[in-house]
């Protein structure tokens, strides 16, 4: 039988092997391991390259003939370099945790059988940090970031182009922008001047609506979480509320015109009073007025519900009534929440267009440049102007308006809206720190 | 302590003869009663007004609905000449794909980005960034449709005039741009909460697992919330076929089914808002758009409805 | 304290006006009440009396009906879904499950619950609540309901000076008193109290059975508990339910030495519950 002769044979990074000398016994080869130990090259602990980079293998192959090596190891043990505590088998799951332990291992595994290197096969020592990521999982990790990357650019793309359409629109505005600017009425046919008329338009068109709306839409809230019960009444009563925030406000305008037109027949033939028979403010405020309830309502709802149900518990057990505990424990602790809604709805109330655009509001409206009546220009019966509805026209009724006024005219609108916001915002921040349970 | 939901408050159970309970004790029990039934009325007023609208608006219709109008043309057919002194034509059919198509076009761009960002939001974000990012969310659905209409017009207009050599800047594309950044804030702000609420214990078992975040989101949550984020498409949808300013002044004038994504084209709703101030009143012109109204709240009801079916669908779900 | 007029005689006491408390007149009576959520069986045909000025334990293991009694003493009961009742409820004979004016009934029943609630108010409003709804208005009225409530509850000592703290910023033990104090703010007859020591510390606990002793001349007492030793401490007299059913009632000696029934003598004994 031709001998077997065992070579050493290393491979620093990613190289190629390099074979080293020839041992006549696998013990021998395993201990020339060992005394390579302490050259950098070739050392198989490294402390500066993590995954199986540094290797040293073992070759098997017949005495005189030249290394025909299988492209893959026969065996593969581990080291790893921060192990400490216990021995392992070499295995990935149970390295050893250090060199010289690897040779006693490896020794005593050939010894016992449990290795038997056959020529041309291969055995590897590799290194690998601890707690280093594998390939895998550094491919994981990569995607992961790219999905971040992805994610956020996604919604930097719809804050960034927002962002830079609002600076050019005050940019574009600026010059218009000034206290004269506000209270000045509209001039030589829109083409000069202010917003004055506008802007108390829609004052007095979100103040009436807001008095309209909200106590009707906070005790529909107060109704929907404290009295009604869970039936079918209760569930369509629900499903009312989101039909009703979802009407779009064409049709809300439409709503306003009909209901405008059964009032003046009403007045017409039979002669009773009713609320308003044409186009008015108070037609154009009770569209707005109907448009914003369902917003009023949910957030009512929520507000209520956030007061935890054993204070209410506590308070009927004392003989309260349903309404006394209401009024004097669950109103007063959720009304931040419901202001907060309310607020909202303001900003929603001065913004919107389309409902007021058929039932009150119009194109032009004289109003006196001093004196009180230019604080309160327009009666309940008469048509007025409105802010949202200036800048429509201004930008595609009338010809000749000088840019800077109808883009200072959008920013005064937009910045109105978001003042609103704002307060509501911060009012719901504020809420949440003045937390009282 | 006390952390329980308020909102399981219920009525006495009608087995203790609760109004005659109240009828007796005088006053105060009066009172009582009083407030209780102007507390049930407001509540009612939701339906109250949804049934009002519907009335009102059919009862403004139905006289050339039930009467002289075509249904068959209004609905196949591309003419509307509602103004002809010679034969009125009241052919809608290309309002309405004028509504899809914008619709749809600003659907294909606001889903994904309102859903990427949803889920950024929810998921690969914390603490402060988080917070900033959901009040602009905010402050961007707070921005009014005349406004976005003012930018459609001035500013996206032009720009699409430059790039993509429209002849005008009012048209299809600068109506479904402007459309799709006013729907994105509805699509993340219920897409986000659709992900909220899918329980901890998912992401939690789907980590333990060696997922990655990524992973985490188009494995699990996904397929967990993909009723509620269904839910917050359609509410976007709803949104966009309903709305009226921006369309009115960002789409053009043009009646006429689309060629290109460069034509202008006319919505249901800018329709209406733009013809019925000079219909004579109770003319057929007018009644007619009376009858578009009908149809968008039919259209509208129909999508709410769905969503808010589908999205019971995850309330009965987490509940298990 | 002005008391709210009531139709006449019905529910108030002859005897309690007299100043004598006799041991064995009934305040309440459970005659064949059953009681159910919908399918589920709360209670079933319990037969049951109270007598004025003592102290009743009830004891049993959970889901035995035991809080659902309390429920149809003062008639809170009605606030839960699907609830049903039937039977007779009679405190000083008149059947409260058919009165017309609940408020009065639960004004005359002070409750304590399992887990101590304050009221978002300060501790002075809080002991204040129930004498404002009631109709008193005068400060001086109610500074001494405030003061005589807080000194029966144990707490005035610890409050006294800061009184206007919120009820919800008091701790547990504290909270609990509050709670006590509440229920007393009106001079109830009958005074209920469901398991009241498991979230609390054990010294609060003390301090609260301390003060169920010296009520129970006064107060008719009926006390809900989990723990066996509690009834054992307090109650003159103790009921066994389980499942709904009143399985053993008698005095406490008898229900802890020689109970009748096997099962009253495992449950006390500890082999299960």
């Amino acid at each position: 039988m031709p001998e077997l002769c065992y070579r050493v044979a290393w491979r620093r990074q990613q190289g190629d092997f390099q074979a080293g000398e020839d041992f006549a016994s696998f013990a021998e080869a395993a201990a020339a391991l060992w005394a390579w130990q302490p050259q950098s090259e070739t050392s198989v602990p490294s402390k500066h390259n993590p995954a199986c980079t540094n290797a040293v293998e073992i070759w098997c192959c017949r005495q005189g003939e030249e290394a025909a090596v299988a492209p893959r190891p026969q065996y593969r043990f581990v080291v790893y370099g921060k192990v400490s505590g216990g021995g392992g088998d070499g295995s990935e799951a149970s390295p050893w945790w250090g060199v010289g332990e690897a040779i006693t291992g490896l020794v005593e595994l050939h010894r016992s059988g449990a290795i038997a290197l056959q020529p041309g096969q291969r055995l590897r020592l590799c290194h690998r940090e601890i707690f280093a990521t594998s390939a895998g999982q550094k491919r994981k990790a990569q995607a992961e970031n790219i999905a971040r990357m992805v994610f956020l650019a996604m919604s930097l793309m719809l804050v960034i182009p927002v962002a830079a359409i609002l600076t050019y629109l005050v940019i574009k505005g600026w010059p218009a922008l000034s206290i004269s600017f506000l209270l000045e009425n509209p001039q030589q046919r829109m083409t000069a001047g202010g917003i004055w008329a506008p802007l108390v338009g829609t004052f007095f068109l979100v103040l009436i609506s807001l008095l309209v709306a909200a106590p009707i839409g906070i005790l529909a809230g107060v109704y929907l979480n404290e009295y009604a019960r869970d039936n079918w009444l209760t569930r369509i009563i629900n499903l009312g509320v989101v039909n009703l925030a979802g009407v779009p406000s064409i049709v809300h305008a439409l709503f306003g015109v009909g209901v405008i037109m059964f009032f003046a027949e009403l007045k017409r033939k039979y002669g009773v009073w009713v609320p308003f028979h044409d186009r008015c403010l108070l037609a154009a405020s009770c569209t707005l007025a109907v448009m914003t309830l369902p917003v009023i309502i949910t957030s009512t709802r929520e507000a209520l519900a956030s007061v935890p149900m054993s204070f209410r518990e506590a308070c009927w057990n004392m003989g309260a009534t349903r309404w006394q505990t209401i009024r004097t424990i669950v109103l007063p602790n959720s009304i931040s929440g419901i202001l907060t809604g309310v607020i909202l709805q303001v900003s929603r109330a001065a913004g919107e267009t389309a409902p007021i655009l058929l039932t009150g509001a119009v194109f032009s409206v004289p109003v006196p440049d001093h004196g009180w009546r230019a604080f309160v220009p327009y009666g309940l019966h008469d048509r007025c102007m409105a802010l949202s509805m200036h800048l429509y026209t201004i930008s595609t009724q009338v010809v000749n308006v000088p840019e800077h006024v109808e883009y200072g005219t959008a920013v005064v609108l937009i910045g109105l809206v978001l003042v609103v916001n704002s307060v509501s915002i911060g009012l719901r921040v504020y809420l949440r720190l003045r937390k009282k349970w | 302590m006390a952390t329980d939901s308020g909102s399981q408050a219920k009525a006495p159970a009608r087995h203790f003869g609760r109004f005659v309970d109240r009828l007796s004790g005088g006053a105060a029990m009066a009172a009582e009663v009083a407030i209780e039934w102007t507390i049930r009325l407001c509540g009612w007023s939701a339906i109250l007004f949804v049934f009002a609208i519907f009335f009102f608006v059919l009862r403004e219709a139905a006289p050339v609905l039930f009467g002289k109008l075509d249904l068959v043309e209004f609905f196949t057919s591309t003419q509307w000449q509602p103004t002809s002194l010679v034969k009125p034509r009241y052919g809608a059919l290309a309002l309405i794909v004028g509504s899809l198509s914008v619709t749809g076009l600003a659907m294909v761009l606001a889903v994904p980005l309102g859903l990427g960002a949803a889920v950024y939001i929810s998921e690969f974000c914390e603490g402060k960034v988080r917070e900033v990012l959901k009040i602009v969310v905010e402050l961007l659905a707070a921005i009014p449709s005349v406004v976005w209409g003012f930018i459609g017009l001035m500013v996206i207009g032009p720009l699409v005039m430059d790039l993509a050599g429209a002849e005008v800047g009012v048209n299809l594309l600068t109506g479904g741009v402007i459309l799709a950044l006013m729907s994105v804030p509805v699509i993340v702000s219920v897409g986000e909460d659709a992900l909220k609420a899918v329980p901890d214990s998912y992401r939690e078992a789907a980590l333990a697992l060696g997922a990655s975040r990524w992973e985490i989101v188009y494995r699990v949550l996904f397929p967990a919330a993909k009723n509620g984020l269904l839910a917050a498409v359609l509410l976007g949808v709803g949104r966009a076929v309903g709305e009226t300013m921006a369309v009115l002044m960002a789409t053009g004038h043009a009646v006429q089914i689309p060629q290109s994504l460069v034509d202008p084209i006319r919505t249901l709703t800018a329709t209406i808002a733009a013809e019925l101030g000079e219909a004579v009143a109770g003319g057929p012109h007018y009644r007619v758009l009376f009858v578009v109204g009908l149809l968008l709240f039919i259209i509208s009801f129909i999508v709410n409805l769905t969503a808010d079916v589908v999205v019971k669908g995850i309330k009965g779900e987490s509940r298990n | 304290m002005k008391t709210q007029t009531e139709p006449a005689g019905r529910l108030s006491s002859a005897s309690a006006a007299s100043g004598q408390i006799q041991q064995s007149e009934v305040h309440i009576a459970f005659r064949n009440v059953s009681a159910s959520y919908g399918p589920v069986v709360a209670l079933r045909e319990v037969n049951l009396e109270i007598y004025r000025g003592e102290i009743l334990g009830i004891i049993g293991p959970a889901n035995s009906g035991k809080s659902t009694l309390l429920k149809c003493i003062n008639r809170t009961i009605d606030f839960v879904p699907n609830a049903r009742v039937t039977g007779q409820v009679l405190i000083d004979g008149q059947d409260v499950l058919r009165l017309r004016n609940v408020y009065a009934l639960r004004r005359r029943i002070g409750m304590v619950f399992p887990l101590p609630v304050g009221l978002p108010l300060s501790v002075y409003e809080n002991v204040a609540y129930a004498p404002r709804r009631a109709g008193v208005r005068q400060r001086h009225e109610l500074d001494a309901i405030v003061e005589r409530c807080l000194r029966q509850a144990m707490l005035w000592d610890e409050v006294k000076d800061r009184l206007d703290i919120l009820g919800t910023k008091l701790s547990g033990g504290q909270q609990q008193r509050l709670t006590l104090a509440r229920a007393l703010s009106l001079n109830p007859e009958i005074l209920c109290l469901d398991e009241f020591s498991i979230a609390i510390d054990p010294v609060t606990t003390m301090r609260i059975e301390d003060i169920l002793r010296e009520l129970k001349r006064r107060v008719t007492i009926v006390l809900v508990t989990n723990l066996v030793q509690q009834a054992r401490r307090l109650a003159d007299r103790t009921a066994f339910f389980m499942a709904g059913r009143l399985v053993e009632v008698g005095s406490t000696e008898t229900i802890f030495e020689h109970p009748q029934c096997e099962l009253t003598r495992r449950y006390v004994v500890g082999d299960f519950g």
